[in-house]
């Protein structure tokens, strides 16, 4: 370098003068990469990149030996500026080293970081998928319970139409605005002024009670007569007669404070009283079936 | 006794291995490898970079004077040359330090920013 000529002008003047190579003062550019070098073994360039550490202090000696064997050389400049740049350039080739290495640590915190974000998304998506399994599951169960609950309704309808189906085979069966109406001859039911159960009755009644206790609903016993007789037996007989057909309902299984019974006696008759049929239809028991409370 | 020809042959001979030429034949090798590393430099980048393009041009001068005095002292071009190769390597060295300095100091601040973001 341009430093380089004064002093190596000044180190021949101090050689003319003392005549002793060893005891000359160095050349700057020698001093300088002496310095260098230095720098470069105490930096991380010792650690990163000791190869070319080792090549300038190679070329260092060189310029050393060639400065104390001919100071006068002008070679000794061009070898120490040779010595201080490989010691400058080990220097730099440590500093890319390092900014390398921080480049890859950079990347892989990058790549720590998506993973991680990677993992808290799929963390959040199965958590998702989880909900909307047991939503799935929710919805299933409650479709199979309303589709268990409409065929309930279906097999109740049904069994209420066999019912009264059943009912309507052995006796008239009809609606008014007490509910509905089962009406059943009282010689069907009785002996003639009688109020205990025909053996044969009991198996109609069987068949009424049987299709009355799905319903579960309050009934009421009617007993009726004709006009025949005088009214206090009438009533007695109708109500004697309500309450047995009542005591055997409430014996085949309907609910006893569901059942009630009432005698009439020739009271609402359904036809005349002057016909044998007339009267004959107006003997009779009505089973009323009142609407569910 | 020679002929006087001859003899201003002879000195010139003299001369020439002694003198002119140096000890040793021109650096031939040593002066197309410091180009060589010249290019290297110029095509790395060190242009762009100050303190790579300072070592550029000195290796550039070093360069031009090895070839001043090729033929005259051989010794001292070869040195020359090797002043030039030492200066085109660290500017190359300069260009790739800074190089990989902005790829640390890019990949540091995206750090930072994805950082920042969550």
């Amino acid at each position: 370098m341009k430093l380089t000529n004064p002093t190596i002008l000044a180190g021949s003047l101090v050689l003319a003068a003392v005549g002793c190579a060893g005891q000359r003062t160095p050349p700057q550019s020698l001093v300088d990469a002496r310095a260098d070098y230095v720098h470069a073994m105490d930096g991380i360039a010792m650690q990163l990149d000791p190869t070319d550490v080792h090549e300038a202090k190679v070329a260092l000696d060189r310029a050393e030996q060639v400065f104390q064997d001919t100071p006068d050389d002008p070679r000794v400049g061009d070898l120490a500026i040779v010595a201080d740049r490989k010691a400058l350039l080990a220097q730099a080739q440590a500093s890319t080293i390092k900014a390398q290495q921080e480049t890859q640590q950079a990347a892989a915190q990058i790549e720590a970081n998506r993973t991680a974000q990677l993992q808290a998304t799929r963390g959040q998506l199965s958590q998702t998928r989880q909900v909307l399994g047991a939503t799935q599951m929710q919805l299933q169960e409650q479709e199979k319970a309303a589709t268990a609950q409409q065929e309930k309704m279906r097999d109740l309808e049904t069994r209420l139409k066999d019912a009264r189906d059943t009912i309507a085979k052995i006796a008239s069966v009809r609606e008014d605005d007490r509910g509905m109406v089962i009406s059943l001859p009282s010689e069907v039911l009785f002996k003639t002024a009688k109020y205990d159960l025909k053996p044969g009755a009991m198996a109609k009644l069987d068949q009424i009670a049987e299709a009355l206790k799905a319903k579960e609903q309050p009934i009421v016993v009617y007993g009726y007569t004709d006009t025949v007789g005088t009214r206090e037996f009438n009533m007695m007989l109708s109500q004697q007669r309500a309450q047995s057909v009542r005591d055997y309902l409430v014996g085949k299984g309907i609910p006893n404070d569901l059942v009630n019974a009432q005698g009439k006696g020739p009271d609402d008759p359904v036809s005349d009283n002057v016909s044998v049929e007339g009267r004959a239809q107006n003997r009779r028991v009505e089973i009323v079936v009142l609407p569910k409370k | 006794m020679m002929p006087k020809p001859a003899i201003v042959a002879a000195w010139a001979l003299l001369a020439g291995a002694l003198g002119c030429g140096g000890s040793i034949p021109p650096p031939n090798d040593a002066f197309a490898a410091a180009q060589a590393d010249v290019g290297r430099a110029q095509a790395g980048g060190a242009p762009d970079i100050p303190d790579a393009k300072l070592h550029l041009q000195l290796a550039q001068e070093s360069l031009q004077r090895a070839k001043r005095v090729m033929g005259t002292d051989n010794d001292r071009a070869a040195s020359l040359c090797g002043v030039a190769s030492s200066e085109a390597q660290l500017a190359f060295a300069l260009a790739r330090e800074a190089q990989a300095e902005n790829m640390a100091r890019s990949a540091q601040a995206k750090v930072q920013k994805e950082g920042d973001v969550r």
